[in-house]
Order: C-alpha cells, then sequence, then structure tokens
C-alpha cells in the first residue's frame, strides 16, 4: 500500500519552525527559571556542617557578700579592666520631693563635680589621666550608677569613687552651672517633635502618678534646688539596704569582696524611702493630639503589659517579639513598612518599671500615611488579640531569641549591666542557665492566652503633628 | 649609607616596638583581591562580621542623590538564590543583630552574632555581593522607605535646615555638601535602574574588605573568607578621587527657625585633605582636645566655668573623610536674651587665642595622657575594635597607623600643636549663629 504523500504547504512549515522554536525557546527560558527554583543557599547544611559549630561558653555568676553589701560578680580576665554597675533602688524621679522635681538628675552631676579634696576640674582630670569612669544616672525608680577602671588603677578608682559618694563638694559656681545647665536642656526638649512627645505622653499615660514627672523635673524647682537639699537626698536615699550591684571583669572573688567593701561599706544601712504601689494602667483607645508642624506626624501608644516575675511574661515577652520588636520581620514592620513603605519603622516594646508594667510603641509618617498607618495598626492589633500567633511564628521567635542569647557578652560594661539587671528584676542567680528553657517553655495555648489577654485592650495613643485633614497655620 | 640607617632603624623598631599595637589585627588579601582584617577576641564565642564597600554619597551622579542609601536597603530585599524577605528571616532565625549604614565614603552591611553562625553570615554577604535581585515592587516599597527616613531622622529636627546649609556653605561644590539622604525630589526621582547601576558599579569583592572581630583566629578566617569571598570574580572598577576644595573663603550663616528654642553657634574650619595637611593629623586631634574635649578642656574651663559665657563649648577634629579635614568648634551661650553674637565670637576668639599662650609642653604631656589612657577600653567590646579599624582604613589610612595609633599620639609636640592652631586661623571659615525665630523676628 502505498502512502498517499500529503501536500504540505507553506503553512505548514511555518508552522513547524515556529513551534520548533517555541519548544527551543521555551527549554532555554524556562530551564533556567525550574533550575533557579531548586537552587538556594544551603543555610542549615552550612550551619551543621561549620567548623565553627561546637564553640560554647559557660558564664558562672557568683554571688559575693560583705557586710549587708551583695554583689553579682562575673570572672572575665581578658582585659585588664573592672566594669561595676550599680542602683539604688526607690531613688529615681518618682522618689523626688515635692518642690524638688529634677533634683536626682542635678544630683548625678553634682557627685562628679568634685569630692574631698577636689575640686571639679583637677577630680575630672584626676580621673580621665587614669582611665576611670565614674557617671551617675537616674530613671524614674532608681538612682544608678557606673564605676569603670583599668585594673591598675584600682586604688586611685577607690579614692575617686568614694570622694564623689561620700564627700561631694556641691561647690556653689559649679552648682549654678549645672542648674543653667539643666535649665538649657528644659528647653532644648521643646524642640524635636519626639521629645516633646516623649514628655507629654508620660504625663497622657501616668496621669497623677509620679511616673508622670519629667526627669529634669520644672523650671521652677530647678530654681529653687540648693545644695543642702541634693546633700539630704543623697544621705537618705543611698543606702546599703536598697543597694543593688553587678561587677564584672578583671577580679578575683578575693578581689571583688574587698572591693565591694571599700565602695560601699560606709553607706547608712538603711535608706528612708518605699516601693511606690503598683499602678494599674487601663487604656479605652482615648486619642490625644499635639497640634505642632512637623515633617512627620509622630505617634505613641501603650496599654498594660505584665511584671518580669509573673507567669504571662515569657508568653507575652514571645508574642510582642513576632509583633513589633523583631525589626524587620516582625508584623509590624511587615505590613506597615516593608509592604507598603508608610514608615521608616514601627516598633512595640515591654516597659517594666517596679511599678507599672506597660507594652508600649510607637512610629512616624508623613501626615498623608499617618492614617493609613494607623488603620494597619488596629487591624494587626485585633488579628493578634482575636487569633493569637502560629505554631511556626512562635518557634521562629523562640530560635532567634534563644540564638541571640551569647549577644549580652559582648562589653564587660554590659555585663555588668546584664549582672544588675538580674537583682532589678528579681531573676535569681541561676537565670543564665535557665534564661534559654524558659524560652523553649513556652507553649503555643500559653502564647495565645496571653495574646488574647494583652491584646485584647485597646491601646491608648498620642501623637505630635498637624494631620492631612486639619488646617495647617 | 642611607640605606644602612634605614635598615638598622627597621631592626630597631622590630625588636623594641616602642608601643604595643593597640589592636594586635591581622591582615591578608584574597585570592580575587579582596582584603581582610582580623581583630581576636576571644572573651566570648562572638563575632563581629562587617563588610564595607568603598562607595558611598561621594560616588553618586550628581541629581542622583540618595542612590547608594537606596541601594543599601535594596540588599535586604533578596537574591537570586534567597527570595524576598528570606534574607531578614534568616538572620533573625540565627539571633544576628544585623544593620547596615551609608556614609559619605562607604557602604557598610554588618552583623553580630554568636560565633557559631559566622559561615552562614559569610555565605550570605557574599551572596548579596554578587546576586542581588530586587524587583520592581521592591524598589517601589524601599524608594518610600527611604524618603520616610529623610523626614524621620534629618527633616523632622528643627535644626536640619540650618545643619544642611552650613555644610553646603563649607564644602560648597564638593559632594560632601550634600545630604547623604539625597534631597526630597532626588530620592522620588530615583529609579530601579539607577540602584541597578550603582550596584553593578560598585558591588565586587575587590572593591570592599571584610573585618572579622571577635572569636576567630586569623588563619581559620582566612580559610573560610576564602571559601565564601575568595571565589567572587572581581571586577573591573574605577572610582575616582575626591577632589580636594582648594577655595578661600569667610562665610556667615545666621538663621532663626521655627521650634527652635535655644542658641547655637557653631565655627567650622575647611582644612586639606589628611594626606595634605601641614604636619600630623594627630597634632589637629590633639589639638581639639585640648581646646574642647570635655569639661577639663581649656575652653570649657575659660568660657563655661571661669568666664560664664557659655553653658557648654566643644571641639571637634573630623579626618576619617577621604576629602578634605573639618575643624569645628560649637557653643551654647549663656545669655540668651539679647544676645550679641559680633561680641560672643569675639571672646570665643581670645579665649582659643589665650588658650593657645597658656599652652606649655608639661599641659600637652596632660593631655596626650587622658587621651591615651582611654585606650584601655577599645578591646573590650569587638564592635568598638571593628568600627575603628573599618573606618580608618576606609577613607585610606593604612592598618599600621591605625595600630600605631599611641605612638601618633605621643609624637605630637608643642611645636605641632601651635603649627595646627596657625593653619586653622588661615583656613577657610564658616560662622554659624542658629536662635529661636520668636526673638528676632523684628530684627529682620
Amino acid at each position: 500500500m502505498t502512502r498517499r504523500r500529503q501536500h504540505r504547504t507553506i503553512g505548514y512549515y511555518v508552522w513547524r519552525i515556529v513551534l520548533a522554536f517555541a519548544l527551543v525557546g521555551g527549554i532555554f527560558y524556562y530551564a533556567p527559571k525550574i533550575y533557579a527554583r531548586f537552587e538556594y543557599l544551603p543555610i542549615d547544611e552550612i550551619l551543621a556542617n561549620s567548623v565553627l559549630k561546637d564553640r560554647t561558653f559557660q558564664a558562672e555568676v557568683k554571688e559575693i557578700k560583705s557586710g549587708d553589701v551583695r554583689a553579682y560578680l562575673l570572672e572575665e580576665h581578658t582585659n585588664p579592666i573592672v566594669s561595676i554597675s550599680f542602683a539604688f533602688q526607690n531613688a529615681g524621679t518618682a522618689y523626688e520631693p515635692e518642690n524638688k522635681f529634677g533634683l536626682a538628675l542635678m544630683l548625678t552631676e553634682m557627685l562628679t563635680a568634685g569630692g574631698g579634696e577636689y575640686d571639679a576640674k583637677e577630680f575630672k582630670n584626676v580621673c580621665a589621666e587614669h582611665g576611670i569612669k565614674i557617671d551617675f544616672s537616674v530613671s524614674a525608680d532608681n538612682f544608678s550608677g557606673t564605676l569603670q577602671f583599668p585594673k591598675e588603677f584600682t586604688a586611685k578608682a577607690v579614692e575617686m569613687f568614694k570622694a564623689a559618694l561620700y564627700t561631694p563638694r556641691f561647690d556653689e559656681t559649679y552648682l549654678a552651672l549645672v542648674k543653667k545647665q539643666q535649665l538649657l536642656a528644659l528647653q532644648a526638649q521643646q524642640e524635636r517633635p519626639e521629645q516633646v512627645l516623649a514628655t507629654g505622653f508620660k504625663k497622657f499615660i501616668f496621669a497623677g502618678h509620679p511616673y508622670e514627672r519629667d526627669i529634669l523635673g520644672t523650671k521652677q524647682d530647678v530654681l529653687a534646688i540648693e545644695a543642702a537639699d541634693l546633700d539630704e537626698y543623697r544621705q537618705k536615699m543611698l543606702a546599703q539596704n536598697n543597694l543593688l550591684v553587678g561587677m564584672a571583669g578583671d577580679l578575683t572573688t578575693d578581689e571583688a569582696q574587698q572591693l565591694l567593701a571599700q565602695l560601699f561599706a560606709d553607706l547608712p544601712p538603711q535608706a528612708s524611702t518605699e516601693k511606690l504601689a503598683a499602678l494599674s494602667i487601663e487604656t479605652t483607645g482615648e486619642q490625644q493630639a499635639i497640634m505642632r508642624n512637623s515633617a512627620q506626624v509622630v505617634a505613641k501608644f501603650a496599654v498594660q503589659g505584665t511584671f518580669r516575675n509573673s507567669v504571662d511574661f515569657y508568653p507575652l515577652y514571645l508574642v510582642n517579639y513576632i509583633f513589633g520588636e523583631s525589626g524587620l520581620t516582625s508584623r509590624l514592620n511587615q505590613k506597615i513598612r516593608e509592604k507598603e513603605g508608610l514608615t521608616y519603622g514601627v516598633y512595640t516594646y515591654l516597659m517594666i518599671n517596679r511599678s507599672a508594667a506597660l507594652i508600649a510603641g510607637g512610629f512616624s509618617a508623613t501626615p498623608d500615611n499617618f492614617a493609613r498607618a494607623i488603620e494597619l495598626l488596629r487591624q494587626e492589633w485585633q488579628r493578634l488579640g482575636l487569633e493569637g500567633v502560629s505554631e511556626e511564628e512562635l518557634s521562629q521567635a523562640k530560635k532567634a531569641l534563644i540564638e541571640a542569647y551569647n549577644l549580652r557578652f559582648a562589653s564587660t560594661e554590659g555585663i555588668a549591666d546584664m549582672l544588675l539587671a538580674m537583682q532589678v528584676y528579681d531573676l535569681g542567680i541561676d537565670f543564665l542557665q535557665k534564661r534559654n528553657d524558659y524560652i523553649k517553655e513556652v507553649t503555643l495555648h500559653e502564647a495565645n492566652a496571653a495574646a488574647k489577654k494583652y491584646f485584647n485592650q485597646v491601646p491608648d495613643l498620642m501623637y505630635i503633628g498637624i494631620l492631612e485633614n486639619e488646617e495647617k497655620n | 649609607m642611607k640605606r644602612f640607617v634605614l635598615f638598622f632603624t627597621l631592626c630597631l623598631t622590630a625588636v623594641f616596638p616602642a608601643y604595643a599595637r593597640l589592636f594586635k589585627a591581622t591582615e591578608f588579601n584574597l585570592s580575587n583581591g579582596m582584603p581582610v582584617v582580623v581583630i581576636e577576641n576571644h572573651k566570648a564565642p562572638l563575632i563581629k562580621h562587617m563588610v564595607w564597600y568603598k562607595a558611598g554619597a561621594v560616588d553618586e551622579i550628581r541629581g542622583k542623590g540618595g542612590v547608594a542609601h537606596l541601594l543599601e536597603h535594596l540588599m535586604f530585599r533578596g537574591t537570586k538564590l534567597m527570595k524576598k524577605d528570606e534574607f531578614n528571616r534568616q538572620m533573625d532565625e540565627m539571633g544576628a543583630e544585623h544593620n547596615a549604614f551609608t556614609s559619605f565614603d562607604v557602604t557598610v552591611y554588618h552583623q553580630l552574632a554568636d560565633v557559631n553562625k559566622l559561615e552562614a553570615l559569610m555565605a550570605m554577604e557574599a551572596d548579596r555581593m554578587r546576586n542581588l535581585a530586587f524587583d520592581a515592587e521592591d524598589f517601589a516599597a524601599e524608594q518610600k522607605i527611604v524618603y520616610q527616613e529623610r523626614q524621620q531622622v534629618v527633616e523632622n529636627n528643627p535644626a536640619a535646615p540650618f545643619n544642611e546649609r552650613l555644610n553646603l556653605l563649607l564644602r560648597g561644590n564638593s559632594p560632601y555638601g550634600q545630604p547623604i539622604t539625597g534631597q526630597n525630589d532626588e530620592i522620588m526621582a530615583l529609579t530601579f535602574n539607577d540602584a541597578r547601576d550603582f550596584y553593578a558599579q560598585y558591588y565586587a569583592p575587590n572593591n570592599a574588605f571584610l573585618v572579622l572581630s571577635g572569636d576567630i583566629e586569623p588563619d581559620l578566617a582566612h580559610m573560610l573568607a576564602e571559601k565564601y569571598y575568595g571565589k567572587l570574580p572581581a571586577a573591573e572598577i574605577e572610582r575616582a578621587e575626591p577632589k580636594a576644595q582648594t577655595e578661600v573663603f569667610k562665610s556667615t550663616l545666621e538663621m532663626a527657625l521655627p521650634n527652635i528654642k535655644t542658641t547655637k553657634t557653631v565655627q567650622k574650619f575647611l582644612l586639606p585633605p589628611r594626606k595634605d595637611l601641614v604636619g600630623s593629623y594627630f597634632d589637629y586631634m590633639v589639638l581639639a582636645e585640648y581646646l574642647g574635649g570635655g569639661e577639663t578642656s581649656a575652653l570649657y574651663q575659660d568660657l563655661v566655668v571661669e568666664q560664664q559665657a557659655a553653658v557648654s563649648v566643644a571641639a571637634d577634629f573630623y579626618y576619617l573623610s577621604r576629602g578634605n579635614c573639618v575643624f569645628s568648634f560649637s557653643a551654647r551661650p549663656n545669655e540668651e536674651e539679647n544676645f550679641n553674637w559680633a561680641w560672643f565670637k569675639q571672646i570665643f576668639d581670645d579665649a582659643v587665642a589665650q588658650a593657645m599662650h597658656n599652652l606649655t609642653a608639661e599641659e600637652l604631656e596632660k593631655v596626650k595622657r587622658k587621651m591615651i589612657a582611654d585606650l584601655v577600653y577599645v578591646n573590650d567590646n569587638p564592635e568598638d575594635a571593628a568600627y575603628w579599624v573599618g573606618y580608618s582604613l576606609a577613607v585610606g589610612l593604612t592598618l599600621a597607623e591605625v595600630e600605631n595609633f599611641v605612638e601618633g599620639i605621643q609624637g605630637v609636640s608643642l611645636d605641632g600643636v601651635k603649627e595646627a592652631y596657625d593653619q586653622l586661623l588661615a583656613a577657610p571659615r564658616v560662622d554659624g549663629l542658629l536662635k529661636p525665630q520668636e526673638t528676632t523676628e523684628t530684627a529682620q
């Protein structure tokens, strides 16, 4: 049988050529794309096979005592330096006497403005020439400080520190200068919108409670403070029974003990101060505005949070990390920054004082973006309260926080601060050993119970700026 | 004979180094020409991993201001191998603190992490050095974000117009006179291709260097760096040296701005680039420290404590630049009401002259001792050392110069500091006054 030869038209060949090109083109076009789907950076493999994977670290915290003064110590002999962080509890701005607001901050400056035989200039010169750093600072709760020095100048450091703490000069001329600086800082605080908002927000959230006070005090009070007030505050509020100390660096236990005695044994045994009653924050979604022109509207918001030793702490810590604390990967930054580009950044954090615990947050955006950013914030807030977080999000957050554990040991000063924080929050001497387990043990159920409990509240919000639909002046 | 003396000196310094090297760092090059510096710190199993690209805002084409910074943001938007936000998610999962910054001379990507993550950090950083793959959507979002960043960091600051105008006056036509963020309209006019082009032009291993600071030995660091970065192909890169400013001028800038509540004065002096300075840059550094480094400085003691004409005063010498160096004074005058600038300028200049007149060799030694005493802390936090070394190398200092910092300070003489002061007096200068708007409205 002969096959009948098909009649082939030009169109037939054109089609065959087109099909052949399409096929070859298709292979060339799609093959790399398909291949690329399987091509990835094998991070897990790299980590599992890394020559560095077994580097571990043991940090042993010891408790030392000298008389009634206790301290946490972490020996670190790599560098010949010593770092000490300390805090007098219930001696911060919330505990300042009436009509003397701004006193505690002024005291931080005046303690290093000369002591004993040294006038201010000489005091600062001697410290600088020996690399000795003495700094005092103040928060709402505590009057704190740090002392850092090269080990070879231990004796000098003790001498200077004792001069500051026990025999400050409070010279009148220097006091007048420090007052002027504080008054100028009060004025300068009204310049940047985020600073104006920060002071306004404290008054808004903590209305009627000492936490509403500004660290700089008020103009009237600052002018009224005298050397005798500073000295009275020093003697009444800085004592052994409200002192906590963290020591890190090139110290043996014996040396640390001796140092602890030298620095703090001369303090009076009892401070005349008592912890303020705990404050509960009730938010209703109230919104307040400070009307002032700026390129961006800046916002801050808060609801009631939980204290460091509550059973809710770790679940809430993880939930908040997922929601607004993990940087670019947080839910809020993903929605408001990464997708729509509405802001340079949005964040939340757990703000824990001795007498009040908050979940607080903030962001800033140009007026044209502000309403949309708020809308997304409210949506995400509500979604968290209703649906909680996913198993995957929770395990990612746990990994992140556990893997970041060692970062706290970067500097000797940071280690001393951490040792102090362990005591301020009463975490126990074995905190470093247990911390990762505290995180691991949080269940999805616990996390979502915390999400529901805390994110069902509606945050109060304050902003500074002029919104798009508002009159410009 | 000369050669013999040199040889002899070298032998001596090799056997008896006058001062210990500051960081005891190790440097080497990878096979593709990428330099690596390792600063060992075995206090804790941590690593600071920093990639420094020799490209910054001064390398931008005029009118494309902000592209170096926008590209820095886009570097977090995925590569051919790590899509979209996979980079950020992976960094988070490894517990790494990671970020980046753009300056005039350099763009830097960095992480602080557990050292057992170092290989992954290297793999990821090497990947985005050559394989960046952001799309139009990422570009559009990041463009909006860097615009918002400028609004937040620059424009929201009521003093920003003063700061930017003052810098422009001092730096004139130089790229150092432009804001690193770019101007608002420049940012919004940047295109996808502008960012791609900047990446293609400057991002290659031989135009970058790696700084590793922390729990790592140089040999191991070398092996790992070669494994991840050494394989990347080098590229042909031409980077122009910034032109030195040579113009001669004296300018003043007086601004009264809304929301400014305090008065501030500034004096800025334009000096030659570091390598063209008369004397050593250490002379100027010590001069700044003597005159206005903290509360023990000569000007603080005179103008703030004695005369009570100011509430604060400070001096600064900026030399970590490939362009001109800048020496500056800033002060907050004491009397806000009826402030007389001409009077204040006069007493300020007099105070500087008086301080120079009073300076003795003994006093100078004291200043130098203070500067050196503070160095005991630089090797504590691995991050501090990494920034110091990285910034120095990025602007053309050698590692040897960085290591011999103490020697540099020690070598400063009374004559050197006085000569540096004479150079200041002859230098182009801008005097600035920033004050609240209310008090001067009628005067203007």
